[in-house]
């Protein structure tokens, strides 16, 4: 009746070594940062689509999120701080056979970026957008980002961070993007399902991942090591559909997490190569 | 107190009749309180005096909920003590078997739901084969040591219904055969109690319920369902092998599957390189994999041979 059966999907019929750059590893990330557990959750969500390598495009652009791409062994494509996502878009346009995936940082999407994604969202391209939310410049020494949490220090703000932090999926919704969702990596098989289903949605979709920076912002910030690090993150997140219960307005802190908006509109991609068509068609061409 | 039950109907018999003390118990959202108000104004309609308490909200927290309800010619205390209470309802079953001390020895009514709501902390431990931490009795062995003992999946009966919500109801019409007062009363004061589009599956539960008790009254061999067996273990035995692989040369020593193993099977070595340190006690779950950042660590099952014949 109630009998409780383990599910077959415990042992998944996935090997990460057949995905990487073998000779690249083991990777130059710092012990216990989440962009592993992060890119790992994207290969194993790659496998359970079943998507070919050579189907497979990932675009990165610049910081420790960005050297994440050239760890997988498919079409990679390391661009200029802060422009994956145009680059991206010039990708997918070229080539809608591919999967294109962007793995962007916080600091690369929402500050030297921020313009390519809120066009991004608007326009509603099929790529899927992974920001690793490590809430801080770790590539580069540590400094503030839009995403680094109110009185955290880093190494441009000795006395505390003073801006308000920016809900980056906040503004991926009002901007327009069809598919928001977030997930922390302690999470590791939700943050694989949720990219698989940003993956398969049809038009742009923006995943933020909340990430650790164990070694700059964790130890600065005295965080506790990597363990105590990634255990945290369970407290700090509510699942979606807690999003509303009556006690929210005395936990302000704490992370929705789960898919947070999702919608259907036009592909960019379709719309623009029937007006293409259409525009041939009438020239004769 | 063994005096058959009557039908209080005059004054006089309403001086005769005894306090009827009635327990609910179950998990939260089941309708505990709602039994107990269908009880309380029953109590009322017959002209008795009630006394009702409760506690409720606790079993999302995994405690208890439960009701008392007193009503007879003059009650004092809100409350029901050890050995006391003329029926038993359990709207799950091991809530059921928690309370079965407070039960009158020798005439008391236990009504119990067969379905069970096991919860996460009965199966703490994770090793394949392990045994729960829940009720192993089985409805057979505690219908034959209580006086007047029934056992039915209310839940499934109330799903034929269309709504398993109704299987409380269910078990107020087993109720409505110990207890000697009018049907009209009874089905008058469900029909007062729960919403207008729920009246027809509750009515229907509640005669439905009503059925099965009568049939049971007369054959004994129907009050529990004969197929609920003992069950030792919850886990399946492990028809694989957990072969756990480390690679040294990519782990940076960050401690994380250490400490975020459930087992705490993996160590870190002088190295600094974690190790599996008690291989028996790894279940294959796959934490430390999903969560290695630097991907040193696989884990692989290997389906085992069955035992040949």
């Amino acid at each position: 009746m109630n009998e409780i059966v383990r599910k077959d999907a415990v042992r998944p019929a996935f090997d990460i070594k057949d995905y990487l750059r073998l000779d690249l590893m083991p990777h130059f990330m710092c012990p216990g940062c989440g962009h592993g557990i992060a890119l790992r959750a994207l290969l194993w969500a790659t496998h359970e689509l079943g998507i070919e390598k050579n189907q497979l495009a990932v675009v990165s652009g610049i910081g420790c999120s960005g050297r994440v791409g050239a760890y997988i062994d498919a079409n990679t494509y390391h661009t200029t701080h802060g422009r994956p996502l145009a680059f991206a878009t010039g990708l997918k346009l070229a080539r809608p056979d591919l999967k294109v995936i962007v793995i962007t940082g916080d600091g690369d999407c929402l500050a030297i970026g921020g313009n390519h994604l809120i066009h991004a969202c608007r326009r509603n391209l099929d790529i899927t957008c992974l920001m690793l939310n490590n809430e801080v410049y770790g590539m580069t020494g540590g400094q503030v980002s839009p995403t680094t949490s109110v009185n955290r220090l880093t190494t441009t703000t000795p006395a505390g961070n003073c801006e308000p932090t920016f809900d980056a999926c906040k503004l991926a919704e009002a901007a327009g993007a069809s598919f928001v969702g977030r997930e922390v990596t302690r999470q590791a098989p939700a943050l694989k399902n949720l990219i698989r289903a940003a993956m398969e949605h049809d038009g742009f979709s923006f995943v933020e991942v909340m990430s650790d920076c164990t070694e700059i912002y964790g130890r600065k910030n005295d965080l506790g090591e990597s363990p105590e690090m990634i255990l945290s993150q369970k407290a700090d997140m509510r699942p979606e559909a807690f999003g509303n219960v009556a006690d929210q307005p005395f936990r302000p802190n704490r992370l929705v997490t789960g898919v947070l908006a999702k919608q259907e509109r036009p592909e960019y991609g379709r719309t623009y190569r029937a007006r293409a068509a259409l525009e041939r068609a009438k020239k004769g061409r | 107190m063994n005096a058959p039950a009557t039908m209080p109907a005059t004054t006089a018999q309403i001086q005769a009749a005894p306090t009827r003390n009635i327990m609910i118990v179950g998990v939260g959202g089941q309708g505990v309180i709602m039994i107990s108000k269908v009880m309380a104004l029953l109590g009322q309609k017959q002209g008795l005096q009630v006394k009702q308490s409760e506690v409720h909200g606790m079993a999302k927290r995994g405690g208890i909920v439960f009701s008392h309800v007193r009503f007879g010619k003059e009650v004092w205390s809100p409350t029901i003590a050890k050995g006391d209470a003329d029926a038993l309802i359990a709207l799950e079953w091991a809530e059921g078997l928690r309370w079965l001390d407070h039960l009158k020895p020798g005439s008391g009514a236990f009504i119990a739901d067969t379905r069970r709501i096991v919860p996460p902390f009965a199966c703490r431990n994770r090793k394949t084969g392990a045994t729960m931490n829940y009720a192993s009795e089985t409805p057979a062995e505690i219908v034959s040591r209580v006086a007047d003992g029934y056992a039915l999946d209310a839940t499934s009966i109330a799903e034929s219904f269309g709504d398993s919500r109704a299987a409380n109801t269910v078990l107020l019409g087993v109720l409505s055969t110990t207890l000697d007062y009018p049907i009209e009363d009874w089905l008058g004061v469900i029909e007062q109690l729960v919403p207008k589009k729920a009246r027809e599956i509750n009515v229907k539960a509640f005669e439905a319920g009503r059925a099965w008790a009568e049939a049971a009254q007369a054959d004994p061999s129907l009050r529990f369902d004969h197929a609920i067996a003992r069950e030792k273990t919850y886990a399946k035995p492990q028809d694989f092998e957990v072969r756990l692989e480390i690679n040294a040369a990519w782990c940076k020593s960050c401690d994380i599957c250490v400490k975020l193993c459930p087992e705490r099977c993996l160590a870190l070595n002088e190295e600094q390189i974690a190790y599996l340190k008690a291989p028996e006690a790894c279940t294959g779950c796959h934490i430390c994999e999903w969560l290695c950042p630097d991907f040193a660590i696989s884990v692989n099952t290997v389906s085992r041979e069955p035992a040949s014949a």
